[in-house]
């Protein structure tokens, strides 16, 4: 078949000689490249590994720096895997690099939906190699029944930190007023959590009225038209806005600037993005909480690293570093200059060796 | 509305008022749905508001108005948003802005109008020469637009500071932003080509039956490109606006629009397999979307409910604009 297919293609006929001679010398270059890979995957570093939603919003791009920066750290080779919202692409892609690896990889990987971890750390596990999970898991999976793989999982709070930018937000408008809140899709855990955070400033803060909440689904096209509707239905009663993350927030900004009152009306957001950071700048902002997904991106990986290279024994770290909740940095106009100058004009620098640092507290599941 | 071919093709009267009074339902669903808003909150009819809803309506409409062609001839775009989050990423990044030092200006603008152009170009050859179906081709750009600003942008958003570009959201003629003003000189050059251009008329020709236009010595294939080229240009202006308004470009900045562009077409009464309908209409579509969703915020309907009405919106208005006396076979 490959003979008829390669005569043709010379327009000319080969020798049946000249044509298995042709065929072995091919197939002995393809067969030393895969031994001496082989070779070099087992006395080299790991294959650290990032497996992540997509490369298109700032979030998830950062994240993926965070985790170039430590691979360069260690001079392991890096790879990113992305899931573009497809838990089964999400899987496969891990289950390829496993194989491809023969286990000798670190992973980390903020799952695609919480079902999809378990089949992961599965896989890792069989495979041997080391498992970092952030956000998404069941709540029944823990790292310590999958001891040494599964290392740990790290999430965030947003409890909070959704109370924190709301105080933030009350404190701006001189702790009375009306104001009006943008939250995320209504399913989500951090949406959930967020709100609950702001419901909680407001149970502190009698003084302050919330006008509205609506849904605008982390989606700034719907938070700006949400944001117009209230302008004519509150009109200056609105006296700040919150909203459950940075891209909703600055299309309330600009909602209110093509109204005349940007930075007049003072506007929180959650998740630290750049154009956010230079909005608290400029006072247009608030304020905002960064996660770090540099951190998250780097750290998740040096965590993984130093149990599979054997730094640590997972099996005897504690609960509180097994499932922990991260810190975020809470940036107003106090801090945000110094924020900006040392994680966005410079590419943070982190101490990757400092990996239970940022770890505030065992997760509770209520 | 305006006179379609079938009005034109069939003397009977009789026909002809049964097609209009279908073809009003849109505009009475509209009438009707500002009537109640304005009851339940009178804040709706104020000038101000009239504003606001201008602003949101401004980019479905220049983006329906692209859709309603190619719908026009029976084809479908679902470039919509690959065309859009281009052209905004692109303007973010020739205009003035936070993340490059170019400042191209009016320049940067036309360059991202030929972009648009040339996507809904590559749309009309592959779909023509390749006899790839439209749904197929344009969902292949779709991915190919998003994928290119995502690979500009390495997933960042860029910051627009150019005045004249953040002056089309911000400052207003009239008490009206000039995006606005933009927008409604995009109808007025598509109501041209509708009505007043051989292109206009080739359209519904095809969408009416492509078999006969073919045969009267029609060169569909040009025509086909030749459309799916003029709504890559509007698409682009749609790109433009988006990132007027959120003062940014993203490769999010689509996400969600394509949804909205086709319902408002097919809200105002266009119907999707061809022939039927205009522009004007889709302008009807575009307000009965926005005043619905303006309209919900300010009746105070609970989050949870709000999506759930809007389908019911479009079923309705489909359904009132319906001609079902001409249809045997619904698919």
């Amino acid at each position: 078949m490959i003979k008829k297919i390669i005569t043709r293609g010379l327009n000319r006929p080969i020798a049946r000689r000249s044509f298995l001679r042709g065929a072995a010398a091919f197939g002995v270059a393809g067969a030393f490249p895969a031994i001496i890979t082989r070779r070099a995957y087992a006395a080299d570093a790991p294959t650290v590994v990032n497996s992540i939603r997509s490369l298109s919003n700032p979030y998830h791009a950062t994240w993926n720096k965070g985790g170039a920066a430590f691979a360069k750290a260690v001079g392991a080779e890096y790879v990113t895997l992305v899931t573009e919202g497809n838990s089964e692409k999400g899987i496969a892609d891990i289950k390829a690099i496993l194989a491809k690896t023969g286990g000798n990889c670190v992973i980390n990987v903020d799952p695609n939906d919480s079902p999809d971890a378990r089949p992961i750390v599965e896989a890792c596990k069989a495979a041997g190699a080391y498992v970092v999970t952030q956000w998404n898991k069941p709540n029944d999976l823990h790292p310590w029944d999958h001891d040494p793989n599964y290392v740990a999982h790290i999430s965030f709070s947003g409890v909070p930190y959704g109370k924190a930018m709301a105080e933030a937000l009350i404190k701006a408008m001189g702790g009375k007023g009306g104001i009006v809140a943008l939250g995320g899709i209504e399913s989500n855990v951090p949406a959930i959590e967020r709100k609950a955070g702001l419901m909680q400033a407001l149970k502190d803060n009698p003084g302050v009225e919330l006008l509205d909440m609506q849904v605008a689904n982390w989606s700034a096209t719907e938070a700006l038209e949400k944001t117009n509707a209230w302008l004519t239905q509150f009109g200056d009663k609105i006296g700040g806005i919150w909203a459950a993350n940075d891209d909703m927030a600055l299309a309330a900004v600009e909602a209110l600037r093509a109204d005349g009152r940007a930075s007049k009306v003072p506007v929180t957001g959650i998740d630290g993005i750049q154009l956010a950071v230079e909005a608290v700048l400029k006072g247009e902002m608030a304020g905002t909480v960064a996660w770090d997904p540099f951190w998250q991106g780097g750290m998740g990986l040096a965590i993984g690293y130093n149990a599979k290279t054997g730094k640590f024994d997972p099996a005897k770290e504690p609960k509180e570093h097994r499932e922990f909740y991260g810190t975020g940095v809470t940036i107003t106009s106090e801090n945000a200059q110094a924020f900006y100058d040392s994680n966005i004009k410079a590419e943070p620098t982190l101490d990757w060796n400092d990996i239970w640092g940022r770890a505030s507290g065992q997760i509770q599941y209520s | 509305m305006t006179a379609t071919p079938e009005e034109l093709a069939s003397p009977q009267p009789r026909r002809a008022r049964r097609w209009r009074v279908a073809s009003w339902a849109p505009v009475m669903v509209l009438v009707l749905l500002c009537i109640i808003i304005t009851f339940i909150n009178p804040n709706f009819m104020t000038f101000g508001n009239l504003v606001r809803i201008s602003q949101s309506a401004m980019i479905p409409l220049v983006l329906g108005i692209g859709a309603t062609f190619i719908i026009l001839m029976g084809s479908i775009d679902l470039s919509v948003e690959g065309v859009l989050t281009l052209g905004a990423v692109m303007l973010s990044m020739l205009v003035l802005n936070g993340a490059n030092a170019n400042d191209y200006g009016i320049v940067g603008v036309f360059i991202v109008l030929l972009t648009g152009a040339a996507v809904g170009f590559i749309n009309g050859v592959i779909h023509v020469r390749l006899k790839v179906p439209s749904f197929m081709a344009t969902l292949g750009t779709w991915f190919i637009g998003v994928g290119i600003a995502n690979a500009l942008l390495g997933g960042m958003a860029t910051r627009i500071n150019d005045p004249w570009i953040r002056g089309l959201a911000v400052q207003r003629f009239l008490g009206f932003p000039w995006g606005v003003w933009l927008a409604l000189f995009c109808l007025a050059v598509a109501l041209v080509i509708q009505n007043y251009t051989r292109l206009g008329r080739y359209i519904y020709a095809l969408g009416g039956g492509e078999e006969l236009a073919a045969l009267s010595g029609i060169s569909t294939a040009r025509v086909r490109i030749t459309t799916f080229t003029l709504a890559g240009i509007f698409y682009a202006v749609g790109g433009i606006l988006a990132a007027a308004q959120l003062g940014l470009g993203n490769a999010q900045i689509g996400n969600g629009r394509l949804f909205t562009t086709i319902t408002a077409v097919v809200v105002g009464g266009t119907s999707l397999s061809g022939g039927q309908g205009s522009v004007l209409q889709t302008l009807v579509g575009v307000l009965i979307v926005v005043v619905l969703s303006n309209g919900m915020v300010l009746m105070g309907v609970p989050p949870s409910v709000q999506i759930g009405v809007q389908g019911l919106m479009i079923i309705a208005a489909v359904a009132l604009s319906m001609d079902r006396k001409l249809m045997r076979i619904v698919k």
